[in-house]
């Protein structure tokens, strides 16, 4: 019996891909990307509806705990943008997202996550057509991925 | 003789006979602490005491009789020192010998501004690896069959495992044959590749001390303007003498260092071989056993947070992750700073493989980055605010 309930612990239930649709979080800069979602709102663009937008004052904001909370809480992927570089509201933030995204995808891959599920993007104000481009690209490809295995099964 | 200039290679040995036959390999390292102390150029010197046959604590003293006591060095001294260093708040200057894992931790520490480089004078040894004084007592006792407490001391010599005992016995068994029932030296030690501590002050060991001279002299290559000031210093003092060392004995040297690389070259490649299956799973059940102590974080010698990291302040019990974000932020804070000390392995009480798994983590990108932490000035490259400036 005893062997049974440590049997059921251990085992990671994969989740069933049946009525699963991918969740998605999104970092957005304030300065840039997030002007960029306005625009695409606006612009009454058609966009995939899985994607949640938190807003940052700037993508360097966007820490590796941030990133990992949000795949342990059930998150299917991450999307980071922030302005071009070179146009960053606070000179050279995004240079620094750069540093430390590097680390942060060494450090996925090596557990085995798959490279489209944190994803890093430069989106300026002006690019609504490129937001929604972006969310769409992204959508699609994280859905034919599956569900994070991050993510357990009792997450909806 | 010319002054002590940085590039010197010397083969160098104290002026006092006793010393020189009881300290190991000459007694040089112990000449030159005890020239500083006399001298004043250091307030306090550390020094090995031993505590039983397999085992020596680090103790800080001010006096030069304590030095010429001390234990010598010793290949089960496990202990990273870094984190005893910075208990002394720089307040005091500290001469110490170091293992080359020491010395990195000592320098990333300086390059984290928690320890002052003008107040340490660090003297590097020669270190093809550590083994845990646990373990060996174990093996003396069921492969050496041997009662631990009738030994009187060991030594590694061509790659066996001497231990002496009491009636003056000599047993011996190749270390190799130990490691495969991983009862030799400690796992990092095993895969590391710094032998010889060239980020030190001085880089001392007995490797390259040929003729007559062997077991009696000991080889030293100045590292800084700091050692050459040290050496000297012993040196006009009368505690040590020096002679050029031979290109041969440099030449063995660089031999045998380059012996240990290709065997920690080989052990790493079968400790890091890629994982078959879901590599999440399988970090999942290496940690599953955690239970959160903190200790691998209290004993990491790179680790400058303190109380307050990160780490500690965004992990919450109660969170039921498959993987604690405790580990996921120390994985990737140390992917860039690992020194593979070992420390934390041997800390864990849950006898967690934690040196293997942050090295799992820090040698792809340390090997792309061609970084490594602890042996140049370089700043860790999570720092830098450009990602050019990282390649």
């Amino acid at each position: 019996m005893t062997a049974e309930i440590e049997c059921e612990q251990n085992k990671r239930v994969s989740v069933s891909r049946e009525g699963w649709t991918p969740k998605i979080v999104m970092f957005c800069c304030n300065w840039c990307s997030y002007a960029g979602a306005d625009g695409a709102g606006v612009a009454r663009l058609q966009q995939e509806t899985n994607v949640r937008v938190i807003r940052v004052m700037c993508s360097s904001r966007v820490d590796a705990v941030h990133i990992y909370t949000a795949f342990l809480e059930g998150a299917d992927g991450v999307l980071i943008t922030g302005c071009h570089l070179g146009d960053c509201h606070y000179v050279n933030g995004n240079e620094k997202t750069l540093v430390k995204y590097k680390f942060i995808k060494s450090m996925l891959d090596e557990m085995g996550i798959e490279d489209e599920r944190l994803q890093l993007q430069w989106i300026s104000a002006s690019e609504g057509q490129q937001y929604a481009a972006f969310v769409n690209e992204m959508t699609e490809k994280i859905r034919k991925l599956g569900p994070s295995p991050f993510r357990k099964p009792e997450v909806i | 003789m010319t002054k002590v200039k940085v590039g010197d290679r010397l083969i160098g040995w104290s002026t006092n006979e006793e010393v020189r036959s009881n300290g190991g390999s000459g007694g040089l390292v112990t000449a030159v602490f005890a020239a500083a102390l006399e001298k004043g150029l250091v307030d306090n010197v550390v020094v090995l005491e031993k505590a039983n046959q397999f085992e020596a604590v680090p103790i800080i003293t001010d006096s030069v009789e304590d030095v010429f006591n001390s234990a010598g060095s010793m290949h089960m001294l496990i202990s990273n020192q870094t984190k005893y260093l910075q208990q002394f708040k720089n307040e005091a200057s500290i001469a110490l010998a170091v293992k080359p894992c020491d010395m990195r931790g000592i320098r990333e520490q300086q390059k984290r501004n928690t320890i002052d480089s003008d107040k340490i004078f660090t003297v590097g040894l020669n270190c093809g690896g550590t083994m845990a004084p646990f373990k060996i007592r174990e093996v003396v006792e069921s492969v050496y069959e041997v009662d631990p407490d009738q030994v009187k001391g060991e030594e590694i010599e061509k790659g066996k495992l001497i231990i002496e005992t009491f009636d003056g016995e000599h047993h011996s068994h190749s270390i190799d044959d130990l490691e495969v029932d991983d009862h030799g030296r400690r796992e990092n030690c095993r895969y590391c590749t710094v032998k010889i501590a060239t980020n030190s002050d001085l880089a001392c060991g007995n490797w390259g001390v040929i003729g007559e001279l062997s077991g009696r002299g000991t080889y030293v290559e100045v590292m800084t303007e700091k050692g050459a000031e040290f050496l000297q210093n012993a040196i006009d003092m009368k505690f040590a003498e020096v002679v050029e060392a031979p290109e041969k004995g440099t030449e063995i040297r660089g031999k045998v260092n380059g012996v240990m690389l290709k065997m920690a070259a080989n052990t790493h490649k079968e400790v890091f071989k890629p994982i078959e299956g879901d590599k999440l799973e399988d970090l999942r059940k290496e940690l599953e056993n955690c239970i959160h102590c903190g200790a691998c974080k209290e004993v990491c010698p790179v680790c400058a947070c303190g109380v307050d990291a990160k780490c500690n302040k965004y992990y919450d019990p109660t969170d039921d992750y498959d993987i604690s974000l405790y580990h996921l932020i120390r994985f990737l804070h140390l992917s860039d700073s690992c020194i593979g000390c070992g420390q934390c392995t041997d800390v864990c009480p849950a006898d967690i493989p934690l040196t293997r798994l942050y090295r799992r983590f820090a040698n792809p990108v340390q090997e792309e980055l061609d970084y490594m932490p602890g042996m140049d000035d370089r700043t860790p490259p999570f720092f830098l605010t450009k990602l050019e400036e990282l390649e």
